[in-house]
């Protein structure tokens, strides 16, 4: 059974303008232990997507089912991570990664291994006692990442987390992704707009078209593990970029027309 | 222009240099007969007023300010404790912020000397009265800043919380109230001065003691040395709570302090 399963989902806004059909009949399942990535032009619905797996807005039509469950309501199992942080600025990194364990009154013990081992994975022990504010926008996505995933999700939902940070710290918090990816198998639904921070990831990539967002193509990526960096001069790579940019392209042709 | 801050001694420099060039010039303008001491006295006069009414055996002025000051804060503790968590489940719900909006709407543009002659009826002018002005004079404000505080929180961090499995009760205490708390704290630091407003103005018309009523009595004497006394034992007064304020705001918010922005 797929772990999550997406089937002829429909999200329509409703504003005082009118409606907007966001997303329009999207279909999709992910299995566990895979990393499936969301690539598609800006204002395609990608987020809209995400953010019905999550719980955070429930689809006009369609079902939303997390192991054959309807979605109902923000669902802790979808760990997610947001483009902006959303670290809550009052808590030092140790409480920001210790949030989940602690509403779900895991004890103060456990809490804190927990938060230890993961701050000691992603190397930020000797910010523990930080805040928020006094870290680099890479060093505040790691947090989140350390929290999200010390609440132990089934499936970790990443919003375009690298988009705010530059290239190179950029590559660095691929590679990172990666790493713990492949040694924990934790399942990953992830959304971007960078073709290349697509195929670095993922197992399988899904192209969306412009609005209303459905599924154009999906693509199985074959490209051996572990991916560093050098994989993207390889003929097999450019050939999968050529022509996964090509469809991108002609959606973000579309968009540009259709929005005038 | 190229505006350059100042450091901490050099404001303070300028700030002493700046006082006491206006205390210099009040007192000449005495001195040399340009205002008659009976409307204003000048700042010896007042001066030894304030010794006199400090150590000597008619010293009221520590047991005024003690007085007005308890007034101050009892109205003020009450309107916080009643205020803060209405205005939290004002800013999280939105049935109960349109359910309540029209009766603030009408309660808040009254000013707390309009509720004088009501309390008087109903309480007398004893204590009781003027925890109540107080009371009136703060409450709807302390609700509306908490409101607007409560509102001012990012969604996105509610949403977090949510989606790391707080319930909703979790989100208010561990997101809202917190995330709240600075726009809330710099709110009632203005709602603080407001109390005092009413504390003075309710001492003027009834009481027997408190700073208000001092000055008040002062007046009915045509002593405007105890007036000028009393009035800068308010501003004294007021801008030590303000530093006790200030220090709780930093006790409270170790992260603002630290961070550099968020």
């Amino acid at each position: 059974m797929a772990l999550i399963q997406l089937d002829n989902v429909t999200k329509v806004f409703s504003s005082r303008k009118g409606d907007v059909e966001a997303v329009c009949g999207f279909s999709l399942s992910i299995r566990n232990g895979e990393v499936v990535t969301l690539v598609g032009a800006s204002g395609c619905g990608k987020t809209t997507v995400l953010n019905m797996v999550a719980g955070f807005i429930a689809p006009t039509s369609g079902k939303v089912l997390l192991e054959g469950e309807p979605v109902l309501r923000v669902e802790p199992r979808c760990g997610m991570i947001f483009q902006s942080y959303a670290l809550f600025p009052w808590l030092t990194v140790r409480e920001n990664v210790e949030f989940g364990p602690k509403v779900k009154g895991i004890s103060r013990k456990i809490r804190k291994k927990l938060s230890r081992n993961y701050i000691e994975m992603v190397g930020l022990t000797e910010f523990a006692d930080s805040y928020p504010g006094e870290l680099s926008g890479g060093m505040r996505q790691r947090v989140a990442l350390c929290r999200a995933l010390a609440n132990k999700p089934d499936i970790l939902l990443c919003d375009e987390p690298f988009a705010a940070l530059d290239a190179m710290t950029r590559q660095v918090m691929q590679q990172e992704l990666l790493n713990i990816v492949s040694r924990s198998g934790q399942t990953v639904f992830f959304i971007t707009h960078s073709i290349d921070e697509a195929l670095i990831l993922s197992d399988r990539v899904v192209v969306m078209s412009a609005r209303p967002g459905q599924v154009k193509a999906v693509y199985d990526i074959e490209l051996s593990r572990p991916r560093k960096i050098d994989v993207q001069l390889t003929d097999e790579y450019l050939k999968i970029k050529r022509k996964i940019w090509d469809l991108v392209e002609e959606e973000v042709k579309a968009s540009m027309i259709s929005s005038g | 222009m190229k505006e350059t801050e100042l450091t901490f001694w050099r404001a303070s420099v300028y700030g002493s240099l700046g006082l006491v060039c206006f205390l210099g010039l009040w007192e000449l303008a005495i001195r040399f007969h340009l205002i008659d001491p009976f409307f204003l006295p000048p700042p010896s006069q007042i001066f030894t007023r304030a010794i006199r009414m400090t150590t000597g055996p008619d010293a009221v002025l520590l047991s005024d300010i003690k007085i007005s000051a308890s007034r101050v804060l009892a109205g003020f503790s009450l309107s916080v404790l009643a205020g803060v968590p209405f205005g939290l489940v004002m800013g999280v719900s939105s049935v109960v912020r349109a359910t309540l909006n029209p009766i603030i709407s009408i309660i808040r543009p009254l000013p707390a000397l309009s509720w004088i002659p009501l309390s008087m009826l109903w309480l007398g002018i004893d204590e009781q009265q003027k925890y109540a002005i107080v009371f009136m004079g703060c409450f709807a404000s302390i609700l509306v800043y908490t409101t607007d505080a409560t509102m001012r929180v990012d969604p996105v961090l509610r949403r977090a919380a949510r989606n790391l499995g707080a319930s909703d009760f979790q989100v208010l205490r561990y997101v809202i109230l917190p995330g709240a708390l600075p726009d809330l704290l710099s709110g009632l630091k203005v709602v603080l001065a407001i109390a005092w407003t009413c504390v003075i103005s309710a001492e003027m018309v009834g009481a027997n003691s408190g700073l208000g009523f001092r000055i008040w009595t002062a007046k009915e004497w045509s002593d405007t040395g105890q007036v000028l006394v009393g009035m800068i034992s308010i501003s004294v007064t007021v801008l030590i709570l303000d530093i006790a304020f200030r220090g709780i705001e930093r006790l409270l918010l170790p992260w603002q302090r630290k961070a550099s922005g968020t």
